[in-house]
């Protein structure tokens, strides 16, 4: 447990995160990947605190008051963002997987990218304004 | 030399019936993602934000078996995918037994549970 040997372990962890020098088709995988976990984690929940429209009109309209707040819009706003980015990159993947449009995969990575950053822009300024 | 792969599958492990039903799941969950958005958006007026605005809406006939099918479609999209990542970490045979199982369990019980739910919103409407 040197501290030499720690600090290279930091720095590995950190190389993790640092997207230069990597494949788009990596990129693109590695974000399909996080936005999967994220909206795969979202599913449970949401079927979780749905459950209160069984507990009636009270608990469901506390419930939703609760979740006006920032914190929760960012939360969605990120969920949506997320959606963005899996379906339409899924649409891709499901093109490509049948050997359609796999030599313009690269360009319809970019704009799926741009329009996904597109939308999120939109519905943050709608839903934190509205 | 790095090997590109320019187009994606069944990886190791994952059935082909299973891998293809990923996609047709995900095509689903767009389609259904996209009605599913208009119509508390845009059809409901000024959207679905009150308990009294659920029931009602969960009172049209087409909406409790669309968000059903939208469940099974979601839940099986998920658990499929979840599945895919962990098959990338090369779990022993039995550890991938144990999950298969596990998955199938927590599918079927959260298909259950959403029909529950949907039938006790759906009964509220109605009485």
């Amino acid at each position: 447990m040197s501290e030499h040997a720690d600090k290279s372990g930091i720095s590995q962890a950190f190389r993790w995160f640092d997207p230069r020098g990597r494949d788009v088709g990596t990129i693109a995988f590695i974000l399909n990947r996080i936005t999967a976990l994220g909206l795969t984690f979202y599913l449970f929940l949401h079927l979780i605190v749905l459950g209160q429209l069984a507990k009636g009109a009270e608990a469901y309209d506390g419930f939703l008051a609760t979740i006006r707040s920032p914190i929760f819009v960012f939360g969605e706003l990120l969920v949506v963002a997320a959606g963005l980015y899996h379906g339409l990159n899924g649409i891709r993947v499901g093109l490509t997987s049948f050997g359609i449009a796999v030599p313009q995969q690269k360009k319809l990575f970019y704009w799926l990218l741009a329009i996904a950053v597109l939308g999120s822009l939109i519905f943050g300024i709608r839903m934190f304004t509205a | 030399m790095k090997m590109i792969q320019p187009t994606s599958g069944p990886k190791s492990g994952e059935n082909f019936w299973l891998w293809f039903l990923k996609i047709v799941t995900g095509l689903f969950i767009i389609l259904l993602l996209l009605i599913h958005f208009v119509v508390n958006h845009f059809v409901a007026e000024g959207g679905l934000l009150t308990y009294a605005d659920v029931v009602a809406y969960y009172r049209i006939p087409i909406v409790p078996i669309m968000e059903i099918a939208f469940l099974i479609f979601v839940v099986s999209h998920a658990l499929i995918g979840l599945r895919s990542i962990i098959l990338d970490l090369r779990p022993s045979r039995p550890a991938l037994t144990a999950i298969n199982w596990l998955f199938t369990l927590i599918g079927i019980a959260s298909v259950i549970y959403g029909v529950w739910l949907i039938q006790v919103i759906v009964s509220r409407g109605s009485a």
